[in-house]
């Protein structure tokens, strides 16, 4: 036995001779062995780390949107205008969807398309996502699962859903299916009420479930909530008086604009016609304007008023004063005024009162055009009303040292300028607020405010009466009388421009009047374009929406009525120059 | 020496032992608090839907239509006023 072989036994039997080197042998490769293992470990935990590193992360580390609320918009009372729910949205992968021609053709009758149209959008195999169809309706979806398609899948969308539908319409305006706003606050508001998708870091298990943050969690900011002056129940109703309006006069269309004038706010602004913002195919242009805000026209006799406002304050005549008409004749360079009547001799009282266009304009000829321009600029036209909505126009001043005294006279029945019903509305507050215009807020913020002062206290009270006086007999607008409560206003019906002159047989009536008279608190703007029914003054088309949508709104309101109820009578219609 | 190495090996055992566990718990705690926000989350988002529902229900459009059709009211105007005097005597009702 040689001292270079390992002796395994005692038993001489059994002993064999093993070589010394096959043990050692064996010993040299377990210690490689164990040699590699350190390597690789060096390599993986060393060396290389960063690698096998991002190799796990992108294996069980998953990064997780946490989606933001979009606010919602509220009205004054808190009643929804809009807000998002989740519904399903329909996608494929058309690398793996199953092509089974009879539940493609259900699918596609679920989906509202056409085999062919479906077809098209799988064509792409080399896609492993595209939308079927956004935004469909729970059972739709349920249905869809039902048919257990390979390769159809829906996930969780947001849509906006809008309850109070037509009648808000143009003042909320509506998203677009990525939830951004397209039109109205929507828009105007995107941002402050898309918030902001947070995100956060997780470790998820085989089965899908979290395990672990990793890191900061970037929580979500969720929109916030806006909430309007709007009040539903006013918007709701003036849509309807409006609308029935349009329909009976057979006009194009129409607008209403209230405002609280102790709080500048916007209590209702609506359009006819109007669209749902839920359903929006075959969408007109038409359907979405907002006219009171982006349709000019020429204020006509509306416009009185403030000039005659603008006399008493210069001190040029008292309202008792009186004003030689004539014949209703009244001649200004070339041109001539004229008047439906002839009326003689009337008082400033009665130029409101009759709606004399040669009152008016005798008036304004004995004004510097800069005093009038000024006026017309501090209660807001020609200027951009402070609203927040896309396309709120400015209508048009001209430079008042362009004015001839023609165009000053025609200025002062209100032609030869333009302006929307809202500018309109937010004018007529300088006489209800005692002589200062009001700023408006179509957010809600229930406080008195304080406007830029125009007139004196007691020239608005004067004018004020005057503007009674033109729903009163012998006025213009005795249709704008509303039960309970005393009103005035005054009418205007124009001519509408068509291309470079007037277009004979179509108008534009409207009224823009305040309520209650002697304490007012809302200021009520109402205009029917182009009424094809017969009547189109604005004392007749215009002033009856006036008069009911004052009476609900104060009924709203809890305004006490401050005349004794008597049962309605329409007097004699005077009939209106313009 | 050696039975000191074999303690604290006792030791570091029984602690890597008991972070296995302590991390299995804290994932299992994690998981469920995950569920928790997401039903948490689910149900605020179902709140919001019915609470659309619940307005889509009463709306000024759906209120009057229904007041009119199905309990036959009509809207108020001052027109139909009680006028109370303070004797209690005179009241009489008017009608437009």
């Amino acid at each position: 036995m040689s001292s270079r072989s390992v002796q395994y036994t005692s038993s001489p039997l059994l002993a064999s001779k093993t070589p010394i080197w096959r043990s050692q042998f064996i010993v040299a490769v377990i210690a490689a062995g164990f040699l590699g293992l350190v390597a690789r470990a060096a390599y993986v935990q060393v060396i290389d780390n960063a690698f096998f590193k991002r190799q796990g992360t992108v294996r069980f580390v998953r990064t997780l949107d946490l989606p933001a609320n979009r606010g919602r918009i509220l009205d004054r009372n808190g009643n929804i205008l809009a807000s998002s729910v989740p519904v399903p949205s329909i996608w494929a992968n058309p690398e793996d969807i199953e092509r089974d021609p009879v539940k493609l053709k259900a699918l596609a009758k679920l989906l509202g398309l056409s085999p062919a149209e479906l077809d098209k959008k799988l064509q792409d195999e080399d896609k492993t996502f595209v939308w079927l169809k956004r935004q469909v309706d729970e059972s739709v979806a349920k249905e869809i699962a039902a048919l257990k398609i390979k390769g159809v899948y829906d996930r969780k969308e947001y849509k906006r859903i809008y309850p109070e539908g037509e009648s808000v319409a143009h003042v909320v305006g509506f998203t677009n299916v990525e939830n951004l706003g397209q039109e109205g606050v929507e828009l105007t508001f995107n941002q402050a009420l898309g918030g902001k998708a947070g995100s956060r870091r997780v470790i998820k298990d085989r089965l899908g479930r979290v395990v672990e943050d990793i890191g900061e969690m970037v929580p979500p900011v969720d929109g916030q909530d806006l909430q309007l002056s709007i009040d539903s129940k006013v918007q709701y109703f003036a849509y309807e008086k409006i609308k029935e309006a349009v329909l009976s006069n057979k006009a194009a269309a129409g607008s209403v604009v209230v405002l609280d004038v102790k709080t500048g706010e916007i209590l209702a602004l609506t359009n006819y016609p109007s669209y749902s913002p839920g359903k929006r195919g075959n969408l007109s242009g038409a359907q979405l304007r907002n006219r009171a805000l982006t349709d000019t026209f020429e204020p006509g006799s509306t416009m009185k008023p403030i000039v005659v406002g603008l006399a008493l304050e210069k001190g040029l005549v008292t309202p008792e004063s009186t004003i030689q008409i004539g014949n209703g004749k009244f001649k200004v360079g070339t041109a001539t005024i004229t008047d439906e009547h002839a009326h003689g001799l009337l008082t400033i009282n009665q130029v409101i009162q009759k709606s004399s266009n040669i009152g008016a304009s005798k008036l304004a000829l004995q004004m510097e055009p800069h005093d009038m321009w000024e006026v017309f600029t501090q209660v807001g036209l020609g200027q951009k009303p402070h609203v927040p909505f896309p396309g709120a126009v400015s209508g048009k001043v001209r430079a008042y040292k362009t004015w001839r005294p023609i165009e000053q006279a025609t200025m002062s029945y209100g032609y030869g300028l333009s302006a929307s019903l809202f500018q309109l509305a937010q004018a007529y507050t300088v006489f209800a607020h005692d002589g200062e215009v009001v700023p408006v807020s179509l957010l809600k913020t229930n406080q008195a405010v304080t406007g830029a002062r125009v007139f004196s206290s007691k020239n608005a009270a004067a004018m004020r009466n005057m503007l009674h006086l033109v729903t009163i007999q012998g006025g213009t607008a005795p249709k704008a009388q509303t039960m309970g409560y005393a009103v005035g206003g005054k009418t205007g019906t124009a001519h509408k421009v068509e291309g470079k002159g007037y277009a004979s047989k179509k108008y534009r009536g409207f009224f823009v009047g305040i309520a209650p008279i002697d304490n007012p608190r809302i200021v009520v703007a109402v205009m029917v374009d182009e009424p094809t029914n017969g009547a189109y003054f604005g004392g007749d088309v215009a002033a009856p929406v006036f008069s009911q949508t004052v009476q609900q709104t104060l009924r709203m309101m809890g305004v006490q009525p401050d005349m004794a109820v008597k049962p309605q009578v329409v007097t004699q219609v005077e009939k209106e120059s313009f | 020496m050696s039975r000191v190495s074999f303690l604290l090996m006792i030791a570091v055992m029984a602690s890597a032992l008991y972070l296995v566990r302590t991390q299995y718990e804290s994932r299992s705690l994690t998981t469920d608090i995950d569920r928790a926000t997401s039903e948490a989350r689910r149900l605020e988002i179902e709140n919001d839907r019915l609470d659309v529902e619940r307005r889509a229900q009463a709306t000024p459009l759906r209120v009057e239509k229904l007041a009119r059709e199905q309990l036959h009211m009509r809207t108020i105007t001052p027109a139909i006023t009680q006028y109370a005097t303070v004797q209690g005597a005179a009241s009489a009702e008017v009608r437009p």
